[in-house]
């Protein structure tokens, strides 16, 4: 469902867009790194299963 | 009303988002749009900010045609106000590159507040009307979908920022950088260009350093998963919003300007008396009002004093100069005076902009742009026929393709002995340029037009003449 744009946005442009957003977009860059380290560590049990 | 299929173009610069395309047919600039876009275009086109934006001049005029043609494939057409000369980034100064950086950031950020954004971020999305930036890409507006950054912001930072970093910071001329890629300059290189104590420079830290790390670590990862990711972790329209006003307030503060350069106090310390200035201002304003032109090209324009007075009989005029800091000092004065008839571009005409892009067509060249009614080339034919080796014919074969069917070209010989252009002749080995003579210049003239008029200045070592060219 998630739209794509013609222009490759560049996944890296997109991320640091929140870190120059302020106070509340590097919170926001932090919760998603955070989400990915813990949904990493979710899927290696199972991953090595 | 329906579109003829006979004398319709496509513009070859508007393939890149497939949603809609701009061709033209005679003189009328159209934009065909798919469905999707369509839609974009009619929410637009009821939406306050657009209406706001486009009265005040920022973005460039447009209507629908109704009825949609019906022998056309797109579900609507758009007709855009014409802009008198189409013009590329890197053939603009530093600080029209700035004014066309705010301009951009303005819009968006209107869009933003209206929920709107723009697809993309590129400086081609902004052309001018004299010292005036217009966004001329309507087809860039669509919904905002909250949760999501700007997709254009690297396109914004390859074509606008970072160039505008490459000025202020390094004080290096960033038209080349644009001229030799069409998508700017990449992080990549501009980390390397910001080694060392640089890297703390004003918006380095980030936009170019964090932006260049965070692309490096991210590259297996799509945008659609960032996307996804971002909006999880609460990415907002505020925070989008953060963003623009933050690119705006570092843009506004790269104000660099140009040392001056060899060209830039060319008015105070020329050669000229006063009778000869006054003799030169006369026949050259004589000359635009007898052709009473659409468009003017002052090549070698410098300070634009003829280029003004040109644009008292003209539509508009499109005045050319190799000096950047001359160009850029040009500009600021055209700027301040809310001038919108007398565009200052950046161009070496020993080396005019080629074509750039897909096939190269995307980018048109100079050459292939440049069309004007009245040419001016005043004090300039030395520089390129003495300075630049250019075969006397040739710099005359160019100056009268420039010219327009029955259009006038206003030149101006500087003979041998006047003493600028003893001066570049001394910079010559003797006797290099046996052709380069008074009566060889008429000679070629008159096989390449009818002077009609002509005058030699006071001084007695100069001489103007208007030639009207194949009329
Ligand atoms: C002698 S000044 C003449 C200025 C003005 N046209 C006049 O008649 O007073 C020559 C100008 O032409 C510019 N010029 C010289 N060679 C050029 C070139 N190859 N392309 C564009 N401009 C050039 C110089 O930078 C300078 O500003």
């Amino acid at each position: 469902m998630t739209h794509l744009a013609y222009l490759d946005a560049g996944s890296g442009s997109l991320i640091v867009q929140a870190v120059v957003g302020g106070v509340a977009g590097v919170a926001v860059a932090a919760k998603l790194y955070w989400r990915r380290l813990v949904s990493r560590f979710r899927r290696q049990p199972t991953d090595q299963g | 009303m329906t579109v003829p299929d006979t004398g319709v173009r496509v513009e070859p610069g508007s393939f890149r988002d497939p949603g809609n395309r701009v061709f033209h047919r005679g003189d009328e600039v159209l934009r065909g749009l798919d469905e999707r876009s369509a839609r974009d275009w009619r929410a637009l086109s009821a939406a306050d900010f657009f209406r706001n934006l486009t009265a005040a001049g920022h973005v460039v005029g447009t209507e629908e045609l109704t009825p949609t043609p019906v022998d056309a494939p797109w579900a609507a057409v758009l007709r855009h106000d014409r802009i008198p000369f189409v013009s590329h980034p890197y053939e603009w100064s530093c600080a029209m590159l700035r004014d066309a950086a705010l301009l951009h950031l303005d819009v968006l950020g209107a869009a933003l507040d209206a929920g709107f954004t723009t697809k993309d971020g590129s400086a081609y999305n902004v052309q001018w009307r004299g010292a005036r930036p217009v966004f001329i890409d309507v087809g860039s507006f669509e919904a905002l979908r909250d949760g999501e950054p700007w997709a254009g912001y690297r396109q914004f930072c390859q074509t606008l920022l970072y160039p505008l970093l490459v000025q202020a910071h390094l004080g290096l001329d960033f038209q080349p950088f644009l001229r030799a890629r069409i998508d700017g300059i990449e992080p990549d290189q501009m980390r390397r260009l910001f080694a060392g104590t640089r890297r703390f420079r004003a918006g380095v830290p980030t936009h170019v350093h964090l932006h260049g790390a965070m692309q490096a670590r991210n590259s297996a990862a799509s945008t659609s998963d960032v996307r996804a990711q971002l909006r999880d972790a609460g990415f907002s329209r505020e925070l989008a919003r953060g963003t623009v006003r933050g690119l705006a307030k570092l843009v506004r503060r790269l104000d660099h300007r140009p040392g001056d350069s060899h060209w830039s106090d060319y008015q105070r310390t020329c050669a000229y008396s006063v009778p000869d200035r006054q003799a030169k201002e006369t026949f050259v304003d004589r000359a635009v009002a007898a052709t009473a032109p659409g468009t003017v090209l002052d090549l070698g324009a410098n300070d634009g004093r003829y280029a003004r007075i040109a644009a008292r009989h003209a539509a508009h005029v499109v005045a050319v100069e190799q000096d950047p800091a001359v160009v850029d000092a040009l500009y600021r004065a055209l700027r301040d005076e809310g001038e919108q008839r007398i565009l200052p571009l950046v161009l070496d005409l020993a080396d005019p902009s080629p074509g750039g892009g897909w096939r190269g067509v995307e980018r048109a060249a100079f050459a292939d742009r440049a069309r004007a009614d009245v040419v001016l080339a005043l004090a300039l034919v030395h520089h390129l026929a003495i300075g630049r080796n250019v075969p006397l014919p040739e710099v005359l074969d160019q100056l009268t393709a420039f010219t327009a069917t029955g259009g006038a070209l206003v030149v101006e010989f500087v003979h041998p002995e006047d003493p600028m252009a003893r001066r570049l002749l001394a910079n010559k080995p003797d006797g290099l340029f046996p052709d380069y003579r008074r009566d060889a210049f008429e000679a070629l003239l008159a096989r390449r037009g009818r002077v009609v008029a002509r005058t030699e200045l006071p001084s007695g070592t100069r001489t103007l003449y208007q030639v009207v060219v194949g009329g």
